[in-house]
C-alpha cells in the first residue's frame, strides 16, 4: 500500500469534514477525561496510604509495653527476632492532663498522651514534619497534624500540664504526621521522665511478612512470646486497621465517578460509531471518486480510519490532561490527609486510558470503513448521499394526516424514520446523557442533604463551648477526658441564651468515651441534658431516643457489635454497668462507634459529668451570625460561640466534580445530536432546497430540523428517568457503605414527582440544544445552492 | 399590458470572482404574458430565473414582481413571496421522494397555513385538471417523467401564484412527453397565467411563448420588447 495518497485523501477528508473531526475529538476528549478521572480515583483509594506508608517506613505494628515487666534488654531482643526487619523504640509514653492555650481560641482542658522521641526519623515511623521543628530543648512539644485539634493547633500554642506538680508548660514548636497515627504529641524522651513517666513505652516494628491480618497476628504473637507475660499492654495496633480506616476517606466517592466513567465510555463508542458511519455514508460519492482514480480498498479503509484516528489522538491526549486537572482537587485533599506531599494520577493510567480510547475509536471506525472499502466505484457514485429508499415513507404518510400539528413539525417528526439505525444510536446517546443528568441531579441532592444532616447547620447553627477543646463543627470531636462546665458557667450560658432574642432551642451536651464489649475501640457517647430531638441528626431506621435507657447508635456500632435496632446492649465504665435499648440508627459515617443518649442514661455509668457545650437552634428568619456575635458579646471571652455552616470543602469539591462530569456528558450527548443532525442535513440538503423553493421560511426550517430530534429526545428522556433513578438508588447506598454508614431515606430517596417531570425533559433539552446550531445553518443555506447540491 | 416582472440593471456575480453570471440585465414581463428566456448553457438563464424567484440575490440592480422588491426581501420575506406569488417548475422535478403525490402538491399550501379542507380541495382540483388524480397516493418514484412533471406543475400552482417560472421543464422528458407538458403550459397561459420559461430549445420557445428573450454570456442579446436589447447601455 502506498501511504502518500492515503495521507492526502485523509487530509482532504479532514479538511472537508472539520465539524465531524471536531465532534470525534471532543467526544473522545470528554470520555478520556472521565475515564482518567475514574481510574485515577479508583487507584487512589489505596495508593496514598501505601505511598505514605512506604515513604515514612510506617510501623506495621505499634505495641505498648510495660517497662516494669520487660527490661530494655528484653525489648531489644524483640528487634532481633527473625521476622522483624526494622524496629523503633522503646519510646517512653505518658498521659497528662493539660490546659491548652491556642492563640485566638478559648482555653481548654484535655487529656494528652505524650510520646518521647529524640528525633522524628528512624528506621520505622519516619514522621513528616509539616510545620516548625522537632523539640530541641525541654519544654517543647510537637503536635500531631492528624488527631485532635488538627487544623486548629499551631506552633506557639501552650500546654500547661496540670496533672504534674508545678504545672510545667510545654510550647508547641511543630506539627508532624505519622502515617499510622503512632502519637498525639511528641516531646524529647527526657521530658517524659520530667513529667513523671508512667513506666510505659511504645515499640514500633516492621516485619518481613505482614501482608495480611493473619501474618500480622503471627508477627505480634512472636513479639509477645519473646517478652515476659504481661509485658504487652492491650492489643498492639496493626497498620492494616489504619489502612482500612484511611481508605474510607475516598471510598465513598469512587462509585459515582466510576458510574460517570462507564456512561461516558458507552456514549463515546455510540457517538464515534455514529460519526464514522455517517462520514462513510455522507462521503459515499467521494469514496467512489477515490476508487475511480485508483484507490485500492485497503487505501480507502486506511484513509477513513485515519480520518477518525487523527482527531481521536488529539482528543485522547487533551482528555488525559483534563482528567488530571479534574482529579487534582481530590488528590490534593488526600495528599493533605496523608501528609505525603503531591499526589497525581498514576502514569500508567495516563498512558493506558488514551491508548484504550484510541483502540476503541479505531475499532468503531473499522467496520464502516471496511464497508466503504468494499463499495464499487460506480455504486458509490450512483448511491450518492440520498437516504436509502423505502425507509420512513409510511411515517411521512401517517404524520402528513396529523392535522393537530403544523406541517413543519410533522415533517421533522418523520425524519428519524429515514435512518432507523442512526436514530437508534442517537437515541442511545441522548438516553445516556439524560441518565447522567438524572443521576447527577439526584446525587447532588443526596450530597447536599447528607452535608446538611452531618453539619447540623440548619437545625443547630450555633454552639456555645464551655469546656473541652474548641471545635468548629456541630459534630462531637472532643478530646476524651476534657472537663465540663462549672455550675456558674452553666448558669451564665443558660441565662444568656434565655435573654438572647431569637433563641428557639438549646440543649446542654456532654461527650465521653466508654468501653463496650465487642468493640476494640472505645464508644464515643454524646449525651444531651434535655430534649435533643430537634438537633437534626438523620435517622436511618428507628427513632430518636425519648427516655432513660434508650440510645441511638450509628451504623458502625451496629455492624461492629452485630446488633440491630430494637436490641438491648450492655454499657460499662469504671465498674458500673447499664443495659440500654437501641431505638434508632443515626446517620453518622465513619469507622468510629457513636452513641447518642440522655445525660441521665450516661450518668448511670459515668456520674458527675457536666455539659461541655450548648447546642442552640434559632428562630426562623434570625441572622445566625448576628445572633452568634450578640451571644458572644453577652458571654464574654471565656466562652467560645461558633456557627456551623454547610460549607464542607470536601462536599463542595465533590459537588463541583459531579456538576462538571454531568455537564461533560451533556455536552457529549449534545455533540452526538449535533452530528446526527448535520449528517441528516447534508444528506437532505437538496430536499431542504426544495422546501425553501416552495416557500419554507427560515423559522419553519429551524422548526422542522429541531423537530427531527424532539421525538427522540422525549423518548430518551422518558426512558432515562427510571434508568437514572435506578442508577442513583444503586450507587448512593454503595457510597454510603464506603463511608461505613447506611443512609436515611431523605438522603437515599431524593426524587420528587415534579423533579422527575423536569428531569424527563432533559432528553428533549439535550436534543434541541444539539440540533439548534445545525438547524440555524440549514435555515441560512442559500436556496439556489441547496437545490444544486447533490 | 401592466408589467408583472421588472428587472432593472441586474447583475449577479458569484463569490470567487470570474465573469458575471448575469450582467446589467433589464427586462419586463407583462401580466398574463408567456416569455421564454433562451440561451446556450452558461448564458445565465437559470441564474436570472433564480433572481426573479428570490432564490438568489442580485449583486446590483433591482428585481420587482408585482409590488414586491424581491431583491430587498429578507430570507423569510423571500420564502413568503415564493409561497404566495411564484410557482416554480424544475427540469428534474424536485419532488420529495418520501411523500405521496398528494402530499407533495399539498405541501406549499400547508406551509402557507391554508385551511386544510380548502387546500385539499385545491389539490383534488389540480390533480384532476392535470390528469394525475389516479396517482394521488403514489410515490414519485413510481411515476413516469411526464407524470412527475405534472405533479411538479400541480405543486407550483397550488397557491394560485401570479407568476409561473419553468426552468427547462421538458429537458428531462422525451419529445412526446415534452410536447404534452408544453401544451399544458400553453393552456395555463391561455387561461391568464403569467409564465416565464427558461430553455435552450428554440422550438419550445417559439411554440409556447409569445416573446423570446435571448441571453448570451449573461447579457440580453435580444428582446423584442426592448429597443435597447442587443447592445450595451
Amino acid at each position: 500500500m502506498r501511504a502518500f495518497p492515503t495521507v492526502r485523501a485523509t487530509r482532504g477528508g479532514l479538511t472537508g469534514r472539520r465539524l465531524q473531526a471536531t465532534v470525534i475529538g471532543v467526544v473522545v476528549l470528554a470520555t478520556s477525561a472521565a475515564s482518567v478521572l475514574a481510574l485515577g480515583m479508583l487507584v487512589d483509594s489505596n495508593a496514598p496510604f501505601n505511598h505514605a506508608f512506604a515513604a515514612q517506613r510506617g510501623a506495621q505494628v505499634a505495641a505498648t509495653v510495660d517497662t516494669s515487666v520487660a527490661s530494655p534488654a528484653q525489648l531489644a531482643a524483640t528487634t532481633r527476632l527473625p521476622s522483624v526487619t526494622a524496629a523503633g523504640g522503646p519510646f517512653p509514653v505518658t498521659t497528662v492532663s493539660a490546659r491548652i492555650s491556642i492563640p485566638g481560641q478559648v482555653e481548654q482542658d484535655a487529656v494528652v498522651p505524650l510520646t518521647g522521641r529524640a528525633s522524628p526519623g528512624g528506621p520505622v515511623d519516619d514522621l513528616t514534619l509539616q510545620a516548625g521543628h522537632w523539640p530541641r530543648a525541654p519544654g517543647q512539644v510537637v503536635w500531631s497534624g492528624q488527631g485532635a485539634l488538627s487544623g486548629v493547633m499551631t506552633p506557639g500554642a501552650q500546654l500547661t500540664v496540670t496533672s504534674v506538680p508545678g504545672s510545667p508548660r510545654l510550647t508547641v514548636v511543630g506539627i508532624a504526621t505519622s502515617v499510622t497515627n503512632t502519637g498525639q504529641a511528641w516531646v524529647l524522651p527526657a521530658e517524659i521522665t520530667a513529667l513523671r513517666g508512667s513506666g510505659v513505652a511504645q515499640m514500633l516494628y516492621r516485619f518481613s511478612s505482614a501482608g495480611s491480618t493473619g501474618a500480622v497476628a503471627a508477627d505480634i504473637a512472636a513479639v509477645r512470646a519473646a517478652l515476659p507475660r504481661g509485658a504487652l499492654i492491650g492489643t498492639p495496633e496493626s497498620y492494616l486497621t489504619v489502612q482500612q480506616l484511611q481508605a474510607t476517606s475516598i471510598a465513598p466517592w469512587v462509585p459515582f465517578i466510576v458510574a460517570f466513567g462507564v456512561i461516558a465510555l458507552v456514549m463515546s463508542v455510540l457517538i464515534v460509531v455514529n460519526v464514522v458511519s455517517g462520514a462513510v455514508v455522507a462521503g459515499t460519492r467521494r469514496i467512489g471518486v477515490l476508487k475511480s482514480i485508483g484507490f485500492t480498498p485497503v487505501q480507502v479503509v486506511a484513509a477513513y480510519v485515519l480520518q477518525v484516528a487523527v482527531p481521536a489522538v488529539v482528543g485522547c491526549v487533551a482528555g488525559a490532561v483534563v482528567g488530571n486537572l479534574l482529579a487534582a482537587p481530590l488528590l490534593s485533599r488526600n495528599a493533605q490527609v496523608y501528609g505525603v506531599g503531591k499526589l497525581s494520577v498514576p502514569l500508567w493510567v495516563d498512558v493506558i486510558v488514551p491508548l484504550a480510547m484510541l483502540a476503541l475509536t479505531a475499532v468503531a471506525a473499522v467496520a464502516p470503513a471496511l464497508r466503504a472499502g468494499r463499495m464499487s466505484a460506480t455504486a458509490a457514485i450512483a448511491t450518492g448521499r440520498a437516504p436509502r429508499p423505502s425507509h420512513g415513507y409510511a411515517a411521512h404518510r401517517l404524520l402528513a394526516r396529523v392535522r393537530a400539528a403544523p406541517r413543519v413539525v410533522t415533517l421533522g417528526l418523520a425524519a428519524p424514520f429515514a435512518r432507523p439505525a442512526r436514530t437508534f444510536v442517537t437515541l442511545a446517546a441522548i438516553l445516556f446523557g439524560a441518565i447522567a443528568v438524572t443521576f447527577g441531579a439526584g446525587l447532588a441532592t443526596s450530597l447536599n442533604r447528607a452535608e446538611a444532616d452531618l453539619s447540623l447547620a440548619q437545625s443547630e447553627p450555633v454552639q456555645v463551648q464551655v469546656g473541652g477543646p474548641v471545635r468548629q463543627s456541630a459534630r462531637p470531636l472532643v478530646v476524651p477526658g476534657s472537663t465540663g462546665a462549672t455550675a456558674a458557667q452553666q448558669r451564665a450560658v443558660v441565662s444568656a441564651l434565655r435573654s438572647q432574642p431569637g433563641t428557639l432551642h438549646y440543649v446542654p451536651e456532654t461527650y465521653h468515651q466508654i468501653s463496650v464489649i465487642g468493640l476494640s475501640d472505645p464508644l464515643s457517647v454524646t449525651s444531651f441534658g434535655g430534649d435533643a430531638s430537634w438537633t437534626g441528626y438523620g435517622i436511618v431506621t428507628g427513632r430518636w431516643y425519648t427516655g432513660t435507657g434508650e440510645v441511638d447508635v450509628n451504623t458502625y456500632f451496629l455492624t461492629a457489635t452485630g446488633t440491630a435496632v430494637g436490641d438491648t446492649y450492655p454499657l460499662r465504665s469504671g465498674g458500673r454497668q447499664t443495659t440500654v435499648r437501641i431505638v434508632g440508627e443515626v446517620f453518622d459515617p465513619g469507622s468510629r462507634a457513636e452513641a447518642f443518649m440522655s445525660s441521665a442514661t450516661l450518668a448511670a455509668i459515668v456520674p458527675g459529668l457536666t455539659p461541655q457545650r450548648y447546642d442552640v437552634g434559632v428562630q426562623p428568619g434570625v441572622n445566625v451570625q448576628r445572633y452568634a456575635n450578640a451571644l458572644s458579646a453577652t458571654l464574654g471571652p471565656s466562652y467560645f460561640v461558633s456557627v456551623s455552616r454547610d460549607n464542607s470543602p470536601v462536599f463542595a469539591s465533590v459537588l463541583v466534580l459531579v456538576g462538571l462530569l454531568t455537564l461533560l456528558l451533556i455536552a457529549v450527548a449534545g455533540l452526538g445530536v449535533l452530528n446526527t443532525v448535520v449528517l441528516q442535513i447534508r444528506e437532505r440538503v437538496h430536499d431542504l432546497g426544495v422546501f425553501k423553493a416552495i416557500g419554507m421560511t427560515p423559522r419553519q426550517t429551524i422548526a422542522m430540523v429541531v423537530c427531527s430530534v424532539t421525538g427522540i429526545g422525549i423518548v430518551a428522556g422518558l426512558i432515562a428517568i427510571p434508568a437514572g433513578v435506578a442508577l442513583h438508588d444503586y450507587v448512593v447506598p454503595i457510597m454510603g457503605h464506603g463511608a461505613q454508614t447506611n443512609l436515611p431515606a431523605a438522603v437515599a430517596s431524593v426524587y420528587r414527582p415534579w423533579e422527575l417531570v423536569l428531569l424527563a425533559l432533559s432528553g428533549l433539552v439535550i436534543a434541541v440544544a444539539g440540533a439548534l446550531a445545525p438547524a440555524g445553518w440549514a435555515a441560512q443555506t442559500r436556496t439556489a445552492l441547496a437545490l444544486h447540491a447533490e | 399590458m401592466d408589467a408583472l416582472v421588472r428587472l432593472d440593471n441586474v447583475t449577479k456575480r458569484y463569490a470567487g470572482g470570474g465573469a458575471a453570471a448575469v450582467s446589467d440585465v433589464s427586462m419586463t414581463v407583462g401580466d398574463g404574458e408567456a416569455v421564454a428566456v433562451m440561451g446556450p448553457s452558461g448564458s445565465g438563464k437559470s441564474t436570472l430565473l433564480n433572481l426573479i424567484a428570490g432564490l438568489d440575490r442580485p449583486t446590483s440592480g433591482s428585481v420587482r414582481v408585482g409590488a414586491e422588491r424581491v431583491d430587498m426581501l429578507s430570507e423569510t420575506g423571500a420564502a413568503r413571496f415564493r409561497r404566495g406569488q411564484v410557482g416554480i417548475i424544475f427540469q428534474f422535478f424536485n419532488l420529495l421522494d418520501d411523500m405521496t403525490v398528494a402530499d407533495n402538491v399539498l405541501l406549499p399550501a400547508q406551509l402557507g397555513g391554508q385551511p386544510a379542507a380548502k387546500a385539499r380541495a385545491r389539490v383534488d382540483e389540480l390533480l384532476a385538471a392535470l390528469r394525475i388524480a389516479q396517482h394521488r397516493n403514489a410515490y414519485p418514484a413510481r411515476l413516469s417523467g411526464g407524470e412527475r412533471q405534472r405533479v411538479a406543475i400541480a405543486r407550483a400552482l397550488v397557491n394560485r401564484p401570479a407568476l409561473l417560472l419553468a426552468d427547462e421543464p421538458t429537458g428531462a422528458l422525451d419529445t412526446a412527453t415534452g410536447g404534452e407538458i408544453g401544451e399544458l403550459l400553453r393552456d395555463l397561459n391561455s387561461s391568464g397565467q403569467t409564465l416565464i420559461l427558461v430553455t435552450h430549445n428554440p422550438d419550445l420557445a417559439a411554440r409556447y411563448a409569445s416573446r423570446v428573450i435571448e441571453l448570451v454570456d449573461g447579457r440580453v442579446a435580444s428582446d423584442p420588447a426592448s429597443s435597447t436589447a442587443g447592445g450595451r447601455r
